[in-house]
């Protein structure tokens, strides 16, 4: 194969800034090329992005550039495909794009894989050198196992799962710098209409201290009313779930907790019947102290736990109520106000 | 209006047992259980659903893998998707979705669908990309995270009027994709084009069972993957599996239910997070 060394990163930005993808990029792209800044470009792509692009550059110290994307408001599928493309063929010794996995990378990356003829790994959230090879690390199975991937093509399409590298904040660099360029573009069969905004209301679950979330494991709509009583035992407690408990009607949508739902760090995060896909994972890292309870021993979730409990949450929690009824209720303190474990 | 559905076969992760074996590699034990990928009941039901509410609407459903797979495909038609498709690989070896979205998109080339719908991400291999791969080769404008979909009428007015269907008004689609923050991107696509659904999109109904009995007698086309075109060579190869690291400290507490549950109740107390 012959020996590529370039390596692109794609920054992703809405509303006019940088979001924090585009660190976690970098950090990821450093770490591909041993820590060196040279060999690395980070292409921004946009209308306004003269001051986007002088922040990468002097935050990263890697050279930027800026291609200029007239009348471009926001992400465009169509425009990061044909404007990528054309930027990217360019690029002679091109080994590794670097895309974000989020709902941008996701939505072009693969698609430019597909057009180059380039290994796509999505969800990279770990990496390591054996014998010369890259491997690449992402979740399979719902994070139930870990995957080592490698590349068999001379460029490789990769997208980064954000939060997990990290840009050192101490890092020195001097900034890189910034080339400016021009992009012409058509947007022939996609209409942009604006964005909806939504996630609003988040029913108190970012104040609540302790959360009690629910995943499928529960069953039916029935048995929510146990994860409703288990969040009433801590005072400023908030019901909460994943995706498909949602999806089920079980909780309304402004309770779901993930990368599509609301993030939340509260002292006590009690996940009962979760499975601990990286989606859901993402938004509750930030816990003080994690519980999880799953009849699944070997559930993702319990990585992601201080305490792992293996039991069916239909019987395990009604247990525990009566338990704590028994032994604990004589010193049981009225409820403070504003407490939040009403669901919907 | 011809919608071509993918809908993959997948092992339920639930039941998925590792065995671990030396240095932490993951030894999966056996995939006895099987069903139909989540995100693509999503999706089945979003064609079928098209399907009800106007005439003149076929939808094909898809399959790539080995010959149990079909078995997806007699659920999406016993959910009301018309025809089976079995795209036929040999063995368990690992598909990359470069492979699985060539077959598609070849399958679909000539076929003339209107729409072709895909799940967000396979609850397997998670990748999220097989929907924008296939509109890549099919040069098919894509948005991935649908999370509303409408069919518009527009511009080629001047055919309805030969053609009663109601469908074949049909020129765009108006979609709504899941972005960061809890917000939505409102798009206009003209068709045909590639959507991949997010779930939450519909409610996916029951297979029923005249469909079923339906479905078990059609029959399901297999055509072998790649056929006589050259076959694409997986671009990426998975070569092992590991079992994650624990991030915490991952304490395993043991006993009856009842124990468990005193403990639990102990170290939440100690940590004053109950009184
Ligand atoms: C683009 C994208 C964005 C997403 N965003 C989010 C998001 O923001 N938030 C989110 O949550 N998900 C999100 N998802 C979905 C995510 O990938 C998972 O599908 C979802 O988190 C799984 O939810 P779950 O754990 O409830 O269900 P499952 O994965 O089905 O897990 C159920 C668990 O319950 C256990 N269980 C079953 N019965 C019992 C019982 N009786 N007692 C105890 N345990 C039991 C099982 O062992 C299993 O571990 C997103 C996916 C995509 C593709
Ligand atoms: N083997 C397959 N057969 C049919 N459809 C598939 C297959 N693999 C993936 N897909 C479709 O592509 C979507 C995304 O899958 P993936 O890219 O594997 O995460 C799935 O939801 C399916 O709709």
């Amino acid at each position: 194969m012959v020996n590529k060394t370039h390596t692109a990163v794609i920054a992703a930005h809405a509303d006019g800034r940088v979001l924090s993808e585009t660190w976690d990029l970098v950090a990821f792209a450093l770490q591909l090329n041993g820590g060196r800044p040279e060999n690395i470009e980070i292409l921004v792509l946009g209308d306004n992005i003269d001051r986007l692009a002088e922040e990468i550059a002097g935050k990263s110290g890697i050279d930027v550039r800026a291609i200029f994307c007239t009348g471009l408001t926001g992400y465009s599928s169509e425009v990061y495909l044909s404007v990528l493309a054309r930027e990217l063929e360019k690029q002679a010794d091109l080994a590794y794009v670097c895309a974000p996995h989020n709902s941008q990378g996701m939505d072009y990356a693969p698609a430019l894989a597909a057009r180059f003829g380039a290994a796509c790994i999505s969800g990279v959230n770990g990496i390591f050198l054996e014998e010369g090879t890259f491997f690449f690390q992402k979740d399979i199975y719902g994070g139930k196992i870990k995957a080592n991937m490698v590349s068999h093509t001379a460029t490789t399409v990769l997208t980064i799962q954000s939060g997990v590298f990290k840009l050192d904040p101490e890092r020195q660099a001097s900034p890189g710098g910034v080339v400016r360029t021009d992009a012409r573009f058509a947007i022939d069969r996609t209409r942009f209409l604006g964005v909806r905004k939504g996630g609003g209301d988040c029913a108190g679950i970012a104040e609540a201290r302790v959360v009690v979330a629910a995943g499928r494991g529960i069953g039916e709509l029935e048995n929510m009313e146990i994860i409703h009583r288990l969040a009433e035992l801590f005072p400023k407690s908030a019901v909460a779930g994943t995706r498909i408990v949602c999806d089920q009607g079980w909780l309304p949508y402004n309770r779901q907790v993930g990368v599509t739902g609301m993030t939340v760090a509260p002292d006590l995060y009690v996940a009962c019947g979760i499975s601990g896909a990286s989606q859901h994972v993402m938004g509750m890292r930030g816990a003080g102290f994690v519980v999880a309870i799953n009849t699944d021993r070997q559930a993702a979730m319990f990585n992601e736990a201080d305490i792992c409990i293996v039991e069916d949450i239909t019987t395990f929690i009604p247990l525990l109520l009566e338990i704590y009824q028994q032994q604990y209720n004589d010193n049981a303190v009225p409820q403070a106000p504003g407490n939040d474990t009403s669901g919907g | 209006m011809k919608i071509l559905v993918c809908a993959k076969f997948v092992p339920d992760t639930d039941h998925l047992i590792i065995k671990e074996s030396e240095g932490g590699k993951a030894v999966i034990g056996d995939l006895s259980e099987y069903r139909m990928n989540r995100f693509d009941e999503f999706a089945v039901e979003e064609a079928v659903r098209i399907k009800e509410q106007s005439g003149g609407v076929i939808v094909d459903v898809l399959t790539v893998g080995p010959e149990p797979s079909k078995d997806v495909l007699r659920r999406a038609m016993g959910m009301g998707a018309d025809n089976g498709i079995h795209l036929a690989v040999r063995g368990e070896q690992y598909l990359s979705p470069m492979v699985v979205a060539a077959g598609i998109a070849d399958y679909a080339r000539e076929k003339d669908y209107n729409l072709i719908l895909t799940g967000a991400m396979s609850e397997d291999m998670m990748n999220g990309q097989v929907g924008p791969m296939v509109a890549s080769f099919s040069g098919l404008p894509c948005a991935t995270q649908v999370i509303l979909l409408r069919l518009s009428s527009g511009r080629r007015n001047d055919q309805s009027e030969e053609n009663p269907d109601a469908s074949s008004d049909w020129v765009a689609v108006y979609v709504e994709r899941e972005i960061e923050g809890g917000n939505r991107e409102m798009l206009e696509i003209d068709l045909p084009a590639v959507i991949a659904v997010q779930t939450g999109i519909n409610e996916p109904r029951y297979p029923s069972l005249s469909n079923l009995l339906r479905a078990n007698k059609q029959e399901i086309e297999t055509i072998a993957l790649g056929g006589d075109n050259s076959v694409l060579k997986a671009p990426e190869d998975l070569v092992s599996t590991i079992v994650p690291p624990k991030m915490r400290a991952g304490r395993h507490v043991e006993g009856s239910a009842a124990e468990k549950a005193e403990q639990l109740l102990l170290i939440l107390h100690d940590k004053a997070l109950i009184k």
